[in-house]
């Protein structure tokens, strides 16, 4: 009950903020004044045309559908329609239309029990506000046909991992008096996908009212269980709101992991309940901070999105604010090399700081650090340790480390120290499981946890530094990179932003390169071997580093390129962003009308004249 | 328990039977709240752990009351860059010092852009409040005393912004922390805890250092209004203090310098979240002049529309940076958004949409607007080539192909980007059409020095398909000068001192006199080009592709062909670039440098990105053409006290509601000069 209300709150919130993103923008998407009242056609080539622009010699067959706009057009033009990303199985949608008001909209949900009803029915909620945002002029319709949507899901369960079903089947049909729409998932995330589906079938009206495709049939379901976008919070901060928008945005292009880089060396903004000093040293400011709260709403947020939050604690490197405490409570210096200068020599970025490794109150505080960040997710929810760029002459310029480690009888070398550095990485896990075993017993396997890849996962040492079944490697290389085959040849399971492709904050610094939807697009990834039993390659992330972007820029950046890379996650297509490029200018103008502001990508007037622009 | 006990007795104390029946109703739905909670507090116990064995840290630091984050730092001046400090509650008498307050007084004079001649100002610095600021106008030209009240307007309603702006989400604890270092300060009447307190009560007045803060704007010499490239923008910046009284003495030789002077004092003062006051000097000496008489910006509003609003806003932040032209690229082949009196048509047939237009009065807003903040405001229609859609009704109305090769295929054969477009030469009513627009133009933004006419990217093969003259250039050059000779006619047959053309083919021939034509050079900087145009007498305007364009790197936005220009110019980029020291320019030459222009062309931007595609990096231009400072470091290699300069500057602008790109970490800009 507690649990409804609040959702009920989040949706008005969630209302609220939309409606008043729409109401700061004009939306560029209007459609064109002059052109409006022309009929529109579906060419061979799958372009919507004005029918005046076809000369009579020119459609060898007159075709025999005219659409009223080109929004109303592209709902069927081509196979896909405005379908993002691509559906994989079947996908046939009819030239007809259905006017309809949103209102007017009825809901059947069936499903096995209370919790999996109750989240279709928030599904409903968030589906309608969504279609609302369609409408071009009046909502309302007086002769509007009725819709009847029936949900069937047969799964009790809202476990969101990368085991969950997401696949549905939806069928739209159209009798005399009534459309039928027929959804069928085996989880609710799956059906919740069919809303989404659903949602790019319709359009507003250039009256009154929206268009649906009369009959369709469509049965889908993801190539890649993880289809993730990193938020690094840290660097510059991001307040709840754009967070949520972001969300918003992800869930309209089916992606369904945030990775939540909360934290790093730059600032802590997040509130550690069982260690309030984290945030206390290491947040910008106060009004830049996240509470226990605040991170646990958004989880929620998230869940009805079908989206999983996965937080990150980068460590042992990235961590310098919020960890200068450790001297003055009487445990030591807990992050070494804090803010040393000049800081090419201890660190990869400044400011610089390293976790002390040897230095057991680190660990008792990490661990307290993972049992809030445990308490944060669901029981299933796994943690992302971070691990990438160790910067070993930090660590080998510490004297109390080199003196610890002498005394262990190491020696200085290169393996010595990235010995230490897995033997952190491996007590940490075990902080892990033991809280997971304390805080959710349900839950029987040991999860997981996420490591960026590294000098520790090089395919030379990754196996005696960090057993397969407990390490899932996120690999940051380059498209031509050999470690993405060679991890996978080893037996482990992979994540993969590719460098130069899904680094989206490249590009304006140093010596990167911009990646435009179509780069971010065609970026293909490794896929399993046809006889693996086991899936290995669990799919990708796009990165928003947040070094030269705070909300001011943030949506442009990540959007609408984000949705490129949801596309090739979902469907990973076998054909170039070329034969996307409508269907992306649809899904992009479908994003500015909730309420996201995506970077325009072409001239308003390319968009208008398909074909025109190539 | 003590409640379940309550209830009861006040139970037993009976009353009627429907009396009873309510408030056991009330009673279990309490019973049922309450094992509610009980349960909730149960949950949360067996989620956490043994404290005292895990926590030995906790013990110590529970009693401590938290204090607000952003409180627990202060700032030292060390070797004039802020040094971030934890703030000791226990370090007695020592004020805690916010990171503006040190940025602003901390190391040389924190203004974008940097002043030219001279800048002094003393690190002592009073407190006040917007209401303390009062206008007192020395001048005696009535209409620059309209204009200076009005530029003084803008002033006060931003000081007041900023003052009312919410730095910190104000909690409980926020104000109980201040009064502990308050508590010991000397400083009685004028204590942090009472400034505090005043403000948000009882609106902060009279709890500064002072009783009011006299802004005097002496304008004698000019009385001149419309703008000209001979606009005298010099002024002159002192303060006396005496008795609780500030005066800030602006002298200038016209208008356009005093506004500057307002624009530079806007600078000098800051809100300090510490005192919740605003700040400035207690004295301060400024001389300062701009090294180029041309700064501008141009934004293109046909590849995309932009709403009024946000030209406005940008318009505010351009006066801030004290540039002086904006460059309104109004239409182009994609669209024609603006609605012409005399002939509506072109917008009718070229607008995306109704609402995505321009009307006089929109126009003339917008200038009137830019006024205020010494922005001219220059209208282009591009002409011949960039002009197709909305060109399209002359045959229609019997006045024949007004555009040639209109959305004309394959498009890479007859123009530079899709559409094509390109206007007829050879038929009269095209002429015409542009004299009307120029006369509207010129009576919209007033008598200009200055007209930009295009003439970019024409392309002779659009034209040869329907002319036979072996000589097509020489119809581009025909056509530029027939629009000059009608845009003279819509001048009132005074022909322009000043006319822009972009740089292309035909500015490297004779054609164009050099007398009156400026060429607005965007090749790239080491082109031949540049030292031609200059050697041919051509005054000049830089907007170089390779550093002042500010659309690059983005990649190509169409399915073929590599990107136009990529990379991204970085705002370092934009900040390095001095064409006139790398080319070695004598006196002479240097003289035709007018200045300087960035430019938004919107084929991948539209109003959600405006703000963030030109902001900081414009500043950086701001500062390159209004003070041109030495440069002796490195390719991409800035100083410190540049980063320092900008990243308050940019504040500044996020303050007043641009939304400005991130430079760099925000660490970075808590802790200057640590990540250089």
């Amino acid at each position: 009950m507690i649990l409804n209300s609040c959702n009920r709150c989040y949706l008005t919130l969630l209302l609220c903020v939309a409606a008043a993103a729409a109401g700061s923008v004009p939306d560029d998407s209007g459609e064109s004044g002059p052109t409006t009242r022309s009929k529109w056609l579906c060419d061979s080539t799958d372009l919507c045309l004005p029918e005046e622009s076809l000369l009579p010699g020119e459609g060898h067959e007159q075709p025999r559908h005219r659409y009223e706009s080109q929004r109303d057009c592209r709902l069927s033009c081509g196979k896909y329609g405005a379908i993002w990303p691509m559906p994989t199985g079947e996908c046939s949608l009819s030239h007809d239309r259905v006017p309809f008001d949103p209102w007017k909209v009825r809901f059947n949900v069936v499903a096995p029990n209370e919790v999996t009803t109750q989240f279709l029915r928030e599904t409903n909620r968030l589906f309608v506000s969504n279609l609302l945002k369609e409408c071009i002029r009046n909502c309302t319709l007086a002769a509007s046909k009725e819709v009847l949507v029936k949900a069937t899901v047969t799964d009790s369960s809202l476990v969101l991992d990368w085991k969950t079903d997401e696949s549905y089947m939806i069928v739209v049909r159209t009798t005399d008096k009534v459309s039928f729409v027929d959804i069928k998932a085996a989880t609710v995330y799956g059906a919740r996908f069919a809303f989404e589906t659903l949602s790019n079938l319709v359009t507003g009206s250039v009256t009154n009212g929206l268009l649906l495709v009369s009959s369709a049939r469509v049965t889908d379901q993801p190539v890649y269980p993880h289809r993730g976008l990193l938020l690094d919070t840290s660097r510059n901060f991001l307040p709840l709101r754009y967070i949520r928008n972001t969300l918003d945005a992800m869930a309209a292009s089916k992606m369904n992991v945030l990775h939540w880089h909360v934290v790093d060396t730059h600032s802590f903004p997040l509130e550690i309940t069982r260690v309030p000093e984290m945030q206390r040293y290491g947040a910008y400011s106060n009004a830049q901070t996240y509470s226990h709260t605040d991170a646990l709403n958004l989880v929620k947020y998230a869940r009805l999105r079908g989206i999983r939050i996965i937080m990150e604690i980068d460590g042992p490197s990235h961590a310098g604010s919020g960890w200068q405490w450790g001297p003055s409570a009487g445990l030591g210096n807990m992050s070494v090399c804090l803010n040393q200068s000049p800081w090419r020599n201890y660190c990869v970025q400044p400011p610089c700081g390293q976790l002390n490794p040897i230095n057991d109150h680190m660990y008792a505080v990490l661990k307290e650090i993972f049992a809030d960040i445990a308490e944060l997710g669901a029981p299933e929810e796994t943690i992302h340790m971070g691990g990438d760029e160790v910067f070993i002459p930090c660590w080998n310029r510490t004297e109390e480390i080199t003196t610890q480690m002498k005394a262990r009888g190491y020696d200085l070398s290169q393996e010595s120290f990235l010995r230490l550095w897995s033997q952190f990485h491996q007590r940490n896990v075990k902080a892990w499981d033991d809280i997971n075993l304390q805080m959710y017993p349900s839950v029987r396997e040991p999860k997981p946890v996420i490591l960026w890849s590294s000098k520790l996962t090089d395919p030379e040492y990754i196996e005696q530094m960090l057993p397969k079944e407990r390490f899932i490697i996120q690999t940051w290389v380059a498209a031509q990179s050999p470690l993405n085959r060679e991890l996978l040849r080893k037996g482990y399971r992979i994540l993969i932003s590719t460098k130069d492709a899904w680094y989206l904050d490249h590009g304006f610094w140093g010596n990167t390169q911009y990646y435009n939807w179509r780069k971010v697009y065609d970026n293909a990834l490794p896929i399993d071997a046809p006889n693996n039993q086991k899936r290995q390659v669990l799919g990708g992330e796009v990165c928003m580093w947040s070094e030269y972007v705070d909300q001011n820029s943030l949506e442009a950046r990540i959007w609408p390129r984000a949705g490129g890379a949801a596309e090739r996650l979902w469907s990973n297509p076998k054909s170039s962003a070329y034969l996307a490029e409508r269907r992306f200018y649809r899904y992009r103008e479908r994003l500015i009308a909730r309420g996201i502001h995506p970077d325009a990508v072409l001239p308003h007037w390319c968009v208008l004249h398909e074909g025109q622009c190539l | 328990m003590l409640l379940l006990r309550r209830l009861r007795y006040l139970f037993k104390m009976s009353l009627a039977v429907s009396l009873r029946r309510a408030l056991l109703l009330l009673l279990s739905g309490a019973i049922f709240i309450l094992t509610v909670l009980y349960w909730n507090q149960g949950v949360i116990k067996t989620q956490s752990y043994n404290e005292a064995q895990l926590r030995p840290h906790l013990q110590k630091d529970r009693s401590s009351a938290p204090i607000p984050l952003e409180k627990s730092w202060t700032y030292k001046c060390d070797n004039d860059r802020c040094v971030r400090v934890n703030y000791n509650k226990n370090g007695a008498n020592v004020k805690r010092v916010s990171f503006i307050s040190c940025s602003m007084t901390c190391g040389d004079i924190n203004i974008w852009p940097h002043p030219t001649s001279k800048s002094l100002v003393s690190g002592h610095t009073l407190r006040f409040s917007v209401e303390d600021v009062q206008l007192r106008l020395d001048t005696p030209h009535r209409e620059v005393r309209k204009r200076l009240k009005l530029a003084f307007d803008v002033l006060v309603r931003q000081l007041r912004q900023i003052q009312q702006l919410e730095y910190a989400a104000p909690r409980a604890e926020e104000i109980s922390s201040v009064s502990e270092p308050a508590s010991k300060s000397t400083d009685g009447a004028a204590s942090p805890l009472a400034s505090g307190l005043f403000s948000s009560t009882f609106g902060s007045h009279r709890s500064g250092d002072l009783d009011s803060l006299h802004v005097k704007l002496s304008v004698h010499e000019s009385g001149e209004l419309d703008f000209n490239l001979d606009n005298d923008e010099s002024y002159e910046l002192a303060t006396s203090f005496e008795h609780r009284r500030l005066t800030v003495h602006i002298r200038a030789k016209s208008f356009f310098g005093a506004r500057h002077g307002l624009a530079t004092l806007q600078q000098l003062i800051w809100y300090d979240d510490e005192e919740r006051l605003l700040c400035t000097y207690a004295s301060s000496l400024i001389n300062d002049a701009p090294k180029f008489r041309y700064r501008g910006l141009m934004l293109d509003t046909s590849r995309h529309f932009f709403s009024v609003d946000a030209i406005k806003r940008t318009i505010s932040a351009m006066g801030l940076a004290k540039l002086n032209r904006f460059h309104w690229h109004i239409t182009d082949a994609q669209s024609f958004p603006y609605i012409s009196r005399h002939y509506p048509e072109l917008a009718e047939h070229g607008a995306y949409s109704d609402s995505e237009t321009y009307s006089e009065q929109d126009v003339r807003e917008v200038t009137e607007y830019a006024k205020i903040f010494g922005v001219q405001v220059l209208l282009e229609i591009d002409a011949p080539a960039h002009a197709g859609n909305g060109w399209d009704w002359g045959p229609k109305r019997g006045l024949g192909e007004l555009s040639l090769c209109i959305n004309q295929q394959p498009w890479s054969f007859y123009c530079g980007e899709p559409p094509c477009g390109q206007l007829n030469p050879k038929n009269n009513h095209t002429y015409l059409i542009l004299q009307r627009l120029y006369e509207e133009f010129l009576q919209l933004t007033g008598p200009t020095d200055i007209f930009h006419l295009g003439g970019d990217e024409v392309n002779l093969d659009c034209w040869a398909q329907y002319f036979n003259d072996t000589d097509l250039r020489g119809l581009w050059c025909d056509f530029m000068l027939q629009s000059n000779a009608r845009l003279k006619v819509a001048n009132g047959n005074v022909a322009p001192k000043h006319v822009v053309v972009w740089s292309s083919a035909l500015t490297n021939t004779k054609c164009l006199p050099n007398s009156q034509f400026v060429v607005q050079v965007w090749g790239g900087s080491t082109w031949q080009e540049n030292y031609d145009l200059l050697d041919n007498g051509y005054n000049i305007i830089f907007s170089h592709v390779d550093a002042w364009y500010l659309d690059c790197g983005f990649g190509s936005w169409r399915a073929t062909g590599d990107a136009a220009c990529s990379p991204y110019r970085t705002w370092q980029n934009v900040y390095k670039h001095r064409p006139w020291e790398r080319m070695r320019l004598d006196k002479k030459r240097r003289k035709q440098v007018l200045g300087g222009e960035a430019c938004l062309w919107t084929e991948q931007v539209d109003e959600g990105q405006l703000d963030n595609r030109l902001w900081p990096r414009v500043a950086a231009l701001a500062e390159r053409l209004w003070s041109d400072p030495n440069d002796d470091h490195d390719f991409d290699v800035v100083p410190p006290e540049v980063f320092r300069r900008i990243s308050v500057f940019r504040n500044r602008l996020v303050e007043l509601g641009i939304k400005a790109e991130a430079l760099f970490p925000k660490y970075c800009a808590q802790n200057p000069g640590e990540c250089i």
